[in-house]
């Protein structure tokens, strides 16, 4: 039963962690590729 | 029954499959007169007819439907081209827009771990009640994906006896989730936070960010959950197919031509897993109830994480958009947008809703790829 727990505890620890680094990245993207000039222009 | 047994089907039918034929009957007029999921429900009831006609053979060893299963499902290849059909169909920028709801995403996956802690407490790690092994509490946790190609995967990779009924399970509870989520939603927020409403003005992300999405998240869940890399790595690359502008032609075979007749294959194979001497016995019953108390924790867990986030943003996330981190897409979505609605008529959660819908798309492939790599070390 400890076994099932650990993988509770960790599973959900690890999925936590892989996407809050997605996350990270993604917002630093979203920064560095982000719409610029013409482009930005365009959306307003 | 003489020599006509041999090769008369009726005089062969057991109760076991009449009662599957009728299931398939079942699963076929949901499909037709109830529009229920029918691109699935009705290849899905068609494969449990004619596992179930006696002498038929079908499903048997050497038989047409045995020979799919043996290549499309042990191999795993049917879910992970499903995932390139999918990649090519999903637009991300709702998510790309919110990148946060990644997290509602994360939190909604609770209902795989919770469900997998139920069923194996239920089975062989403390009250043996059932023949449920570590891999079979996995496989029937993984039901909470709301994802049947992530669960198909899943529960062949562990090799779970209880396969069919898994795969069966969630593309089922993935066509109610109109019935089992409402309920949960508005037993966990008041009217005042369902008409909360949310700002829409979100900025335009770029073709750049959309070409970088699928090939970072690969690198980055494939690194950090190497078990995940299929699936992700199917799944991004038909998004990159669709994103990267230049090969429209691939990627609409991906989201047309490969996805349908991956469905047709795939659909009919999962009925002819479901044979009546496999398929009926008490723990099917009971993979099916843990399968709706899975998507109820990931309910409830991803109202929660969105409740919190509401909180801390000073009422600019509508808790219900949590409902949406499981991978439902886009049932979830439509089923907030609807209460968003009901709320007050102005409130258009829809496009909210689908960033936490297509987070949770992503969400629930990592998930299964970290069961993947979390069993085998407690086995």
């Amino acid at each position: 039963m400890l076994n099932a727990l650990w993988i509770v505890l960790l599973g959900m620890a690890i999925i936590f962690a892989v996407l809050g680094i997605l996350l990270a990245v993604m917002i630093l993207i979203g920064k560095l590729a982000g719409p610029r000039g013409k482009e930005e222009k365009e959306n307003k | 029954m003489g020599a006509a047994g041999e090769f008369l089907g009726f005089l062969n039918l057991t109760w076991q499959a009449t009662v599957m034929l009728v299931i398939s009957g079942v699963l076929i007029w949901l499909g037709i007169a109830k529009k229920v999921e029918p691109v699935l429900l009705v290849p899905i009831g068609f494969g449990c007819l004619l596992s179930n006609i006696p002498l038929g053979g079908a499903a048997e060893e050497g038989g047409f439907l045995a020979v799919l299963r043996e290549a499309g499902i042990h191999t795993e290849i049917f879910p992970l081209l499903i995932f390139i059909g999918i990649g090519a169909m999903i637009d991300f920028e709702p998510f790309l827009q919110r990148p946060y709801t990644i997290l509602l995403g994360a939190a909604a996956q609770f209902g795989i771990f919770g469900t997998f802690f139920l069923a194996y407490l239920l089975g062989d790690g403390w009250l043996h009640l059932l023949d449920f092994s570590l891999q079979d509490a996995a496989s029937i946790g993984i039901i909470g994906s709301a994802d049947g190609p992530t669960s198909i995967y899943v529960a062949t990779t562990l090799q779970s006896k209880y396969a069919a009924a898994i795969v069966v399970a969630a593309y089922s509870y993935m066509a109610m989730v109109p019935i089992i989520q409402p309920p949960i939603i508005k037993a966990m927020c008041s009217k005042e936070e369902r008409a909360l409403k949310m700002p829409s003005a979100a900025g335009k992300i770029s073709q750049r960010t959309k070409i970088l999405f699928p090939i970072i998240t690969v690198l980055v869940v494939g690194l950090l959950a190497p078990k995940a890399t299929p699936l992700i790595g199917c799944l991004m690359f038909g998004n990159l197919l669709r994103e990267c502008g230049v090969v429209e032609r691939l990627s609409l075979a991906a989201q047309n031509e490969l996805a349908n007749i991956v469905t047709i294959l795939l659909g009919i194979t999962v009925g002819g897993m479901m044979s009546g001497t496999e398929f009926l016995r008490p723990e099917t019953i009971l993979v099916f109830i843990l399968g709706i108390i899975a998507f109820s924790l990931d309910t409830v867990a991803g109202v929660l994480l969105g409740k919190l986030m509401c909180v801390l943003s000073g009422k600019k996330v509508n808790p219900m958009i949590g409902a949406c981190g499981i991978s439902a897409f886009p049932m979830s979505s439509r089923v907030v947008q609807k209460l968003g609605l009901e709320a007050n008529p102005y409130n258009h959660l829809l496009m909210q809703a689908a960033g936490a819908n297509t987070a949770g798309q992503v969400a629930s492939v990592v998930a299964g790829g970290v069961m993947l790599m979390l069993v085998p070390m407690f086995v």
